[in-house]
């Protein structure tokens, strides 16, 4: 029984690359390409600086508050001393896994769950504070990781050994203007309040399952 | 030092007012604020006249206020890789 689901397994991994078309054609990937971005902010170093300058002579003392609160990006953890054993049930069922072609993984960024694949873009609702377009971002904190057959959930999250997930920041993008109108009643007074978000776009670069070998 | 760790669950809103009194006694003013104080029979008299609203651990150390809030803050689930030069 055993051999026959890994077998099964095997052929499956073979079959969709004739079945699917690639990966620049499927929808999502598809409409990433052909619609432009409506905002893309540059690196705001450099830009940002100079014509505020001029301005006002109140930069320096937002440039000097920017430098008492740093943007706290989150660092790499440090490896943990002992980590502990592997589950049975995970050793019997990781190769298993594996061997699945396609996976998914619903990733926890701040608290927040994103079911993902690779190749998806995430638009995620809101800035992320200290990362630049270009950045690799290690996403560490999964609550479940699966394939088309299997699904490996966390009690509640996953130990982080068991996977790689890599997200690269793609762009920062901003929603159109919205005003919205306040007014009080009996008083003709129209107040109106404009917003405009940005949002970071994260696209997923890599889902890797780890070797068993490499766990222990 | 060991201190009681008092979290209110149950509003006080409808209770006699001695109640109400004992909730702002031990500082609990809405629901599920938290508050430390160090094992007394003085406060755990206070409790038990309490007890159907709070819910009581005993812990080593008072917690701050900062310190309650990153308890409660989720793990941000990501860290920088690879940095693009800045």
């Amino acid at each position: 029984m055993l051999s026959r689901t890994l077998r099964k397994s095997l052929l499956d991994s073979r079959l969709p690359q004739k079945t699917l078309s690639p990966t620049f054609l499927l929808p999502i990937r598809a409409r990433f390409f052909q619609t432009t971005p409506q905002h893309v902010e540059s690196p705001p170093i450099t830009t940002t600086t100079s014509p505020m300058n001029s301005k006002s002579p109140s930069t320096p003392r937002t440039k000097k508050s920017k430098a008492e609160t740093p943007e706290i990006v989150p660092i790499a953890p440090p490896a943990p001393p002992a980590a502990p054993e592997v589950s049975h049930s995970i050793k019997e069922l990781l190769p298993l896994l594996q061997a699945q072609p396609e996976h998914y993984i619903s990733a926890h960024i701040h608290g927040q769950p994103y079911v993902v694949t690779v190749g998806d873009i995430v638009r995620l609702p809101f800035r992320m504070p200290g990362v630049l377009p270009g950045d690799v971002l290690r996403l560490d904190r999964a609550s479940s990781l699966g394939s088309r057959e299997y699904t490996l959930k966390g009690t509640p999250y996953l130990e982080d050994r068991l996977f790689e997930c890599r997200a690269r920041v793609m762009s920062v993008e901003a929603e159109p203007l919205r005003i919205k109108e306040k007014k009080k009643r009996r008083n003709r007074r129209l107040r109106t309040v404009k917003s405009k978000h940005k949002y970071t776009v994260l696209a997923i670069a890599e889902l890797k399952i780890n070797n068993l070998e490499d766990i222990e | 030092m060991s201190f009681f760790r008092i979290t209110l669950t149950r509003s006080g809103i409808g209770l006699p007012k001695r109640t109400q009194g004992v909730l702002k006694a031990l500082g609990l003013r809405t629901r599920m604020k938290t508050v430390f104080y160090p094992v007394t029979p003085e406060v755990a008299g206070q409790i038990m006249r309490v007890k159907e609203l709070v819910t009581v651990m005993e812990v080593d150390k008072a917690l701050t206020k900062e310190e309650l809030r990153a308890e409660r803050r989720p793990e941000p689930g990501f860290w920088v890789e690879k940095a693009v030069p800045r």
